[in-house]
């Protein structure tokens, strides 16, 4: 053990004995009750103002006049709480405050600012996600000091809005009839997967695109005329988990859309292209309506040709407007199937009738046609329909006041663990049945959705996709100087980002599917689901005098061309020259060594043809990375590019995820008083630049996020492979400090170093179980979920990294079963 | 329970009864409320803010060699705003207030009308002074509305979003976008016949699903509600405006722009920007609104003005020097002439003795301050109009950075009649931000 070892392994000892000697118990979540005078004062004038005073203060923060919290220092506090409880402050070499003091200080900070911000927009840092990491992993994983007394663990009571990826999933399935899984081509798109975005990244959902036989135009034109809706439902967030319940509501602007949107759907089910086209245009011999289809129509509804064959599902809409007159149970029958398809439940009688009666209103008012459609989209309002319930109102308290969800709450909350439609048939009859209402109840469910491939499980790869954030890529508006340097230039660079994404996806999932050391695959697979364009993406940036050499042998041979053509037609004159001599040789990307990926074909998932012949193409190899140059997702370009901004490689970002992600570390938010900002100086490299961030003031954070983002400086920001950088050797070293994990610790020479190193961890692992503690309970974890968390990173490493048993953990957990309705929970507590 | 809208409900039934009268825009006033403020002045008032984003450099506004404070009349106004060269005796440029208690590097987002922190993904942490304006002048049937002008395809894919503006503490306005979906919002009522029967059959859904929205929120755990209340008020939101709306339809065909393919098919997003704010304007000539603020950019770091013949787009443009850029006097050009429309129009509407331009405060500004990077140290405004000669015009004020955008905000908010000191700021946080009290005395007259 190092002598730092030594010291804090005492100061832990001693402090354990001090505090068992005052004989103090601490329970996370339960209110603090320390006053600014009698405990926080003197445990700023015992660990901090020593060095925060004076006329020089450490960091130009002085504490030496900081009073109780309140609207002024609320700023000055939350940098505090966020040092203190990240064990940045005090210093390592400095005395350690105990460990509860150390929690209750931090517990006090967070009361105060909550109670003081409370009318001013309030303050909700420690429950953001990116702040989960400020929950002491050696705690939630280790021993804990005797005076810890944990508490049974809940999540809160609440509603939780519905993902714009969820709702327009679940708009699809009134419209559109995806195909069935097929077990011998795995990864196309089939029922139950999400709607994805299209070729230009846009969510959209798309009407009756399947019965479109012709079209006039180009794929722009197709792409106008074809009938869409985007998605209406707003998602703030980019990086990182991006659907806390408490994120979103819905907003009166989006509740005005969600209905014009429900009429278009309704008479879509009820017609079917019929509404949104002429009769005519529905025909399965094209060429019998050429007359009809003359002139210039490109981009017009009207240019589509759809085929006869009905597709979409027929549902009691169809029903009651199929029929002359209108009769209350064709009615009762429509309003019965819609409810369920929007809220995934069937209707209370209240709720059945409330709606009904809607709809009979707006028929007397305006007639059955324009009656129906919009007396049903009233449904689409529902609070159901946009949000779950997850309230316990029904259930008994247990005596830490937790009531465990059951029946319908229950079964819609493992549902959406893992789908984004409605419960299949075993699972419905289970609820209704009573028999969705116990642990096992949820451990039978569960085990059998996860092995059944034919569901799908678009939530899982979207946990993937949060955790790793590899979806950004062809979101990251480039400049196009600074991306042609890259190599990687052209406007199909966005276009390949988005299929990398589609790529990604699926190569996790294929990971996935083998269930054997999740994470660490992730991590260090040599395989690469891979387009053609790919073998761009994975080569190498050639060097300046390999450029040089390329352009002068270019031009050689095209001299040599000439030279034979002039030859030629000397020799044969008044004769048309061959093709081999006239055409000039195509263009070739000089920047590039490309990659020559191979292997077997599968698939991708892609969205419903959206671009006419410019869709997106499912068609995907899977392929191995070339060696010593990839390893893992984090050196695939859908991570890379994800990572970098309109200029550059953004190292500070790949670093801080590295941290976050993998070590468990947390990051404070930048203080008030920085303007974070790297010099303009485009001759010098990145790292060169960054040499900003070395200044004292902002070195204090960024150690634990620069060296760890510098190792991927092997690659360009167009995510391609790289030796040298501005004409020299690229400089790809890092380090790993203050891992939490000695062994960890230490310098490497490049991102494959540092990914190997991390892979195999034990901390990693438990810090990634602990990102999916957090995406499926929909909150930070607190001290009390440490059994939950310790039992979840068990199952994992018990069954050798398999994803089914952590979730299996997860979902059978009591942070996952048990609600509490008090106002103040004992997550929101902590 | 007789509740705001019910309210309104019940008043535009008086209104109705004056429509007989030569409509003029004061008819369309919804009379006091308790939300009114402490003045008896009835006088129509509007005030604009028009927010650009990625900062507002100083060199592209203040007259070459102009270091003091002075009349404009002898000298040329910068390139970049000189379409307002015809307007400058309405002009005051004003350098030298300060946002640094704003964060507004990369944007302060809500804090650059709020006078406070803001920052991505921040919720506003009080109300802006755009809906304050709202509430305390001389109430409108749609009291503010928000327009936002970014790239198509933002606006496409999000033509919805608030960045900008709030009616309080974690209570964000949404801003439009698609001029197609606010041009129903404003003039779904220009209906009769069939048609006047849809929108009746229309409010009556709108009306049964906030009751049932509403019921079904009784039951939520206290945390929740809050967060579910705002999906219920929007509810009340759109029933309460599109009941206020319909009461004065007859009215607003006089001001309703025509819908041309600029809305179905913009070429550019320009041509949705210029729509945008035909909607904006129309919504101030009509009387429907007394506050609309513009976010060119919409509050982020991003934005395009591809039909100026500008082909950079989004953050980029932010990392480039404005003064003297040819791209940044083509934005700010294309800017001052939409002020300059804003004021015609508003010009060409008779009010009391003499326009609308003449109640009429424009206050043009960046989200950013000075520039995309900044600290805040420099915030330079423009105003146009006086507010019923509240404002000085036709000057440059120089001040000297110790006193905040919020004292601006404090002064408009004096002339319409509210009595405050300090615009969200407490007297602790003016001690390190404000070194003064009160209005701005140097831009009132």
């Amino acid at each position: 053990m190092s002598k730092g070892g030594y010291v804090a392994a005492a100061v832990a000892i001693w402090c354990g004995l001090l505090s068992a000697a005052n004989g103090e118990t601490y329970t996370p979540g339960k209110k603090v009750s320390k006053s600014f005078r009698g405990f926080v004062k003197p445990f700023l004038t015992n660990n901090c103002v020593d060095c925060h005073s004076g006329s020089d203060p450490e960091g130009n923060f002085s504490l030496e006049d900081l009073g109780p919290v309140d609207e002024v220092n609320a700023d000055a506090w939350n940098r505090i709480w966020s040092q203190v409880t990240l064990k940045q402050m005090p210093p390592q070499d400095a005395d350690q405050p105990e460990v509860v003091a150390r929690l209750q200080f931090s517990d006090w900070i967070v009361a105060e600012l909550s109670r003081v911000l409370a009318d001013k927009g309030g303050f909700r840092a420690h429950l953001d996600p990116g702040k989960g990491n400020f929950v002491d992993h050696s705690l939630l994983f280790g021993p804990l000091p005797e005076e810890i007394k944990l508490q049974p663990t809940s999540s809160p009571a609440r509603i939780w809005r519905l993902t714009p990826q969820e709702h327009i999933t679940r708009l699809n399935e009134l419209i559109n009839t995806e195909p069935e899984y097929d077990p011998k081509r795995p990864g196309l798109r089939t029922h139950g997967d999400s709607v994805p975005t299209n070729h230009g990244g846009e969510l959209k959902l798309y009407f009756g695109t399947d019965r479109i036989i012709r079209w006039q135009g180009g794929t722009v034109a197709y792409a106008t005329a074809v009938k869409s809706v985007p998605a209406v439902l707003s998602s703030a967030r980019n990086h990182g988990l991006k659907n806390y319940p408490d994120f979103y509501t819905v907003n009166s602007a989006e509740a005005t859309q969600i209905a014009d949107v429900a009429e278009d759907l309704i008479r879509y089910m009820a017609y079917g292209p019929l509404s949104i086209a002429e009769p005519y245009q529905i025909t399965d011999d094209p060429n019998s309506i050429r007359d009809k289809m003359k002139g210039d129509l490109r981009g017009l509804p009207t240019s589509l040709v759809y085929s006869t064959k009905v597709v979409r599902p027929l549902t009691p809409v169809y029903d009651l407007m199929n029929e002359e007159g209108v009769t209350k149970e064709k009615i009762r029958a429509a309003v019965d199937y819609l409810f369920e398809a929007m809220t995934f439940r069937p209707p209370s009688q209240t709720e059945l009738d409330a709606y009904v009666e809607i709809v009979q209103q707006s028929i007397a008012k305006i007639g059955k046609e324009d009656g129906v459609m919009l007396g049903l989209s009233s449904i689409f309002l529902d609070r159901d329909a946009l949000f779950r319930p997850e309230l316990v109102e029904y259930g008994q308290p247990d005596q830490y006041g937790r009531v465990m969800l059951q029946d319908w709450e229950l079964g819609l909350a493992v549902n959406h663990a893992l789908s984004y439609i409605k419960p299949d048939e075993q699972l419905r009859q289970a609820i209704v049945d009573g028999r969705m209402r116990t642990r096992e109840d949820v451990k039978r469910e569960v085990e059998r959705m996860l092995a059944d491939d034919s569901i799908r499980k678009p939530r899982v790869l979207q946990f993937f996709r949060e955790y790793f954030d590899y979806d950004l890529g062809g979101y990251i508006c480039k400049d196009n100087r600074a991306l042609a340097e890259t190599g990687a230039g052209g406007r199909d660079h966005y276009r390949s980002m988005f299929d990398a994404t589609a790529s990604t996806d699926r190569l996790i999932e294929l990971i996935l599917k083998e269930d054997k050391d999740v994470l660490k695959r992730l991590l260090t697979t040599d395989q690469v689901v891979a387009t053609d364009r790919d073998n761009l993406y994975f080569g190498r940036k050639n060097t300046r005098e390999e450029i040089a050499a390329a352009i002068a042998l270019d031009r050689k041979k095209e001299a040599e061309r000439e030279a034979e053509l002039k030859a030629w037609k000397e020799a044969h004159p008044d004769e048309k020259p061959p093709a081999s001599l006239t055409k000039k040789k195509d263009k070739v990307n000089h920047q590039i060594t490309e990659a020559h990926l191979t292997g077997e074909k599968i698939f991708a998932r892609v969205s419903r043809r959206s671009f006419g012949s410019g869709s997106m193409k499912s068609d995907r190899i899977l392929a191995t990375v070339p060696e010593g140059e990839r390893l893992g997702i984090l050196t695939h370009p859908s991570w890379l590019v994800s990572h970098s901004d309109a200029m550059d490689n953004h190292a500070i970002r790949r670093g801080r995820w590295v941290r976050e992600r993998l070590l468990g570390g947390g990051i404070p938010d930048v203080p008030i008083t920085v303007d974070a900002m790297l010099p303009d100086e485009p001759d010098h490299t990145l790292r060169e630049r960054m040499r900003v961030t070395r200044e004292t003031y902002c070195w204090t954070c960024h150690q634990k996020m620069d060296p760890l983002g510098l190792p991927f400086e092997m690659y360009n920001h167009g995510g391609i492979f790289r030796t040298t950088e501005l004409n020299k050797p690229v400089d790809t070293t890092g380090e790993i400090i203050d891992s939490g994990d000695p062994q960890l610790d230490g310098e490497v020479a490049n991102a494959i170093e540092m990914i190997e190193k991390i892979a195999s961890s034990e901390r990693a692992q438990q810090v990634f179980v602990r990102h999916a503690f957090r995406f499926w309970m929909g909150r930070n974890e607190t001290l009390n979920d440490a059994p939950v968390l310790q039992d979840a990173y068990r199952a994992y490493k018990e069954s050798g990294g398999s994803m089914k048993a952590l979730l299996t953990s997860l979902l059978t957990s009591d942070a996952f079963l048990y609600r509490t309705r008090s106002g103040q929970t004992l997550a929101n507590a902590n | 329970m007789l509740n705001r809208r019910r309210l309104l409900q019940s008043m535009a039934t008086g209104a109705g009864a004056a429509l007989g009268l030569p409509l003029i825009p004061q008819s369309l006033l919804a009379a006091t409320t308790s939300s009114t403020p402490t003045t008896s002045d009835t006088t129509p008032k509007r005030v604009i803010f028009f927010m650009q984003n990625q900062g507002f450099d100083p060199a592209t506004c203040v007259p070459k060699g102009m270091k003091n404070s002075g009349s404009l009349a002898g000298v040329e106004l910068p390139e970049p705003i000189s379409p307002l060269e015809p307007y400058k005796e309405r002009l005051h440029i004003i350098n030298g207030l300060h946002g640094k208690h704003t964060s507004p590097s990369h944007s302060a987002f809500f804090g650059a009308l709020g006078g406070y922190r803001g920052g991505d993904g921040v919720p506003p942490s009080g109300a802006t002074i755009d809906y304050e304006l709202s509430k305390a002048l001389p109430q409108t049937l749609l009291p503010h509305l928000c327009i936002g002008m970014d790239s198509i395809e933002n606006m496409t894919t999000k033509p919805t979003l608030a960045t900008l503006s709030a009616s309080g503490a974690g209570q964000p306005i949404f801003m439009y976008s698609d001029p197609n979906q606010l041009y129903q919002m404003l003039y779904g009522s220009i209906s009769s016949g069939d048609i006047r029967l849809q929108h009746e059959a229309r409010s009556n859904v709108f009306d049964q699903i906030e009751k049932l929205a509403a019921a079904k929120g009784q039951t939520l755990p206290s945390g929740e509600q809050q967060r579910y209340g705002q999906y219920v008020r929007g509810f009340q939101d759109i029933n309460g405006l599109r009941d206020r709306l319909s009461t004065v339809s007859g009215h607003l065909r006089k001001f309703a722009p025509e819908v041309d393919e600029r809305y179905t098919k913009p070429e550019h997003e320009t041509d949705w920007h210029d729509v945008l704010l035909d909607l904006g304007i129309s919504a101030l000539t009509s009387g429907i609104t007394n506050t609309l603020t513009i976010g060119s950019g919409r509050g982020e770091i991003f934005g395009a003005w591809k039909g100026l013949g500008i082909d950079q787009q989004g953050h980029n443009l932010g990392h480039m020097k404005q003064p003297d850029n040819p791209i940044w006097i083509k934005i700010r050009q294309y800017n001052s002439r939409m002020l300059v429309r804003i004021m015609q129009a508003l010009e060409s509407v008779p009010e009391g003795s003499g326009t609308m331009m003449d109640n009429t405060l424009i206050v043009y500004t960046s989200n950013n301050a000075d520039s995309q990077h900044t600290s805040g140290a420099n915030w330079p405004v423009m105003l146009l109009g006086n507010l019923d000669g509240a404002f000085k015009t036709g000057c440059f004020t120089q001040l000297d950075g110790k006193r905040p955008i919020n004292a601006l905000y404090t002064s408009i908010l004096r002339t319409a009649g509210v009595s405050c000191d300090r615009f969200n700021m407490s007297d602790k946080l003016a001690k390190q931000f404000d070194q003064g009290n009160g209005p701005l005395k140097e831009v009132l007259a």
